[in-house]
């Protein structure tokens, strides 16, 4: 993806994906909604959901980021810093 | 022998005939059926120009007790998706990096699916990237790997792969045809 993104566009994007993962409604994950007390919630759904949140935006999150995630907003961070530094 | 089998589904577009094949002597660790320590790997056509697999290990391939190792999910997906831009572009292409995501580990015994896609289409220069993703039998994605590629032309085939003069204009020649086709 070369087009510039938006923090909300970001937002939307990814609570989409990890409600599709999570299995639950996207209206239930509100950005600052820690994601460990969601309903099913395990470190394998983060796992996957940041995974097609990578090959979405064809960005690579570190490992010490991917496992400090604790809600959407976090990660929305530091996707919109990957892309703010590929230009 | 690793008891890989390749089964058609609903995904299916046909065998991949890969160019390897014109060689007598094809041994690659991955896809030729001669190897007898190899994967063996034999690829089809998905409809939408990717490629597909299934796979199961069995415990020759073991890491932890029961799992397989990791470094075989990575091998077949780096097979897949260099066969896939091999079949796409009509160009040789060597691995530059891979990036391994691993969601959850693979059983040995158990049967899973990977498949493999790009945006890269015939003309393109390079660097190639690829996609390739292992599914469990519930549908779960359980590795994602994206990889890097460099098209390799017939004179860096020559200087870097033991190979003839006749071995390298077979292969030539078996690009070039899926260049045309």
């Amino acid at each position: 993806m070369s087009q510039t993104h938006t923090k909300d566009e970001i937002i939307r994007t990814v609570t989409d994906l990890v409600a599709t993962e999570f299995g639950r409604p996207a209206a239930e994950l509100t950005p600052d909604r820690d994601l460990t007390s969601v309903e099913g919630a395990d470190s394998v759904k983060v796992l996957r959901s940041v995974a097609r949140i990578e090959r979405t935006y064809d960005i690579e999150l570190e490992d010490d980021q991917v496992f400090g995630f604790k809600t959407i907003d976090d990660v929305a961070d530091a996707v919109a810093t990957l892309l703010a530094e590929r230009g | 022998m690793t008891g890989l089998t390749t089964e058609a589904d609903s995904r299916d577009g046909g065998p991949a005939e890969l160019p390897w094949r014109v060689l007598p002597d094809y041994q690659c660790f991955g896809c030729s059926p001669a190897n007898e320590r190899g994967l063996g790997l034999r690829f089809r056509h998905t409809p939408d120009g990717g490629l597909a697999c299934t796979l199961a290990f069995d415990r020759a391939f073991e890491s932890y007790p029961g799992v397989v190792h990791g470094g075989m999910s990575a091998t077949v997906c780096d097979e897949i998706m260099g066969n896939l831009l091999v079949l796409r572009l009509g160009v040789s292409v060597f691995t530059t990096s891979m990036r391994t995501r691993y969601v959850e580990p693979l059983a040995i015994g158990a049967t899973y699916h990977c498949t493999a896609s790009t945006e890269a289409v015939a003309g393109d220069t390079g660097p190639y990237t690829a996609h390739a993703q292992i599914t469990d039998a519930a549908g779960q994605a359980v590795v994602f790997v994206t990889g890097s590629y460099q098209p390799v032309t017939p004179e860096q085939a020559k200087a870097r792969m033991a190979m003839s003069d006749d071995e390298v204009r077979l292969v030539d020649e078996a690009l070039s045809a899926l260049r045309t086709d």
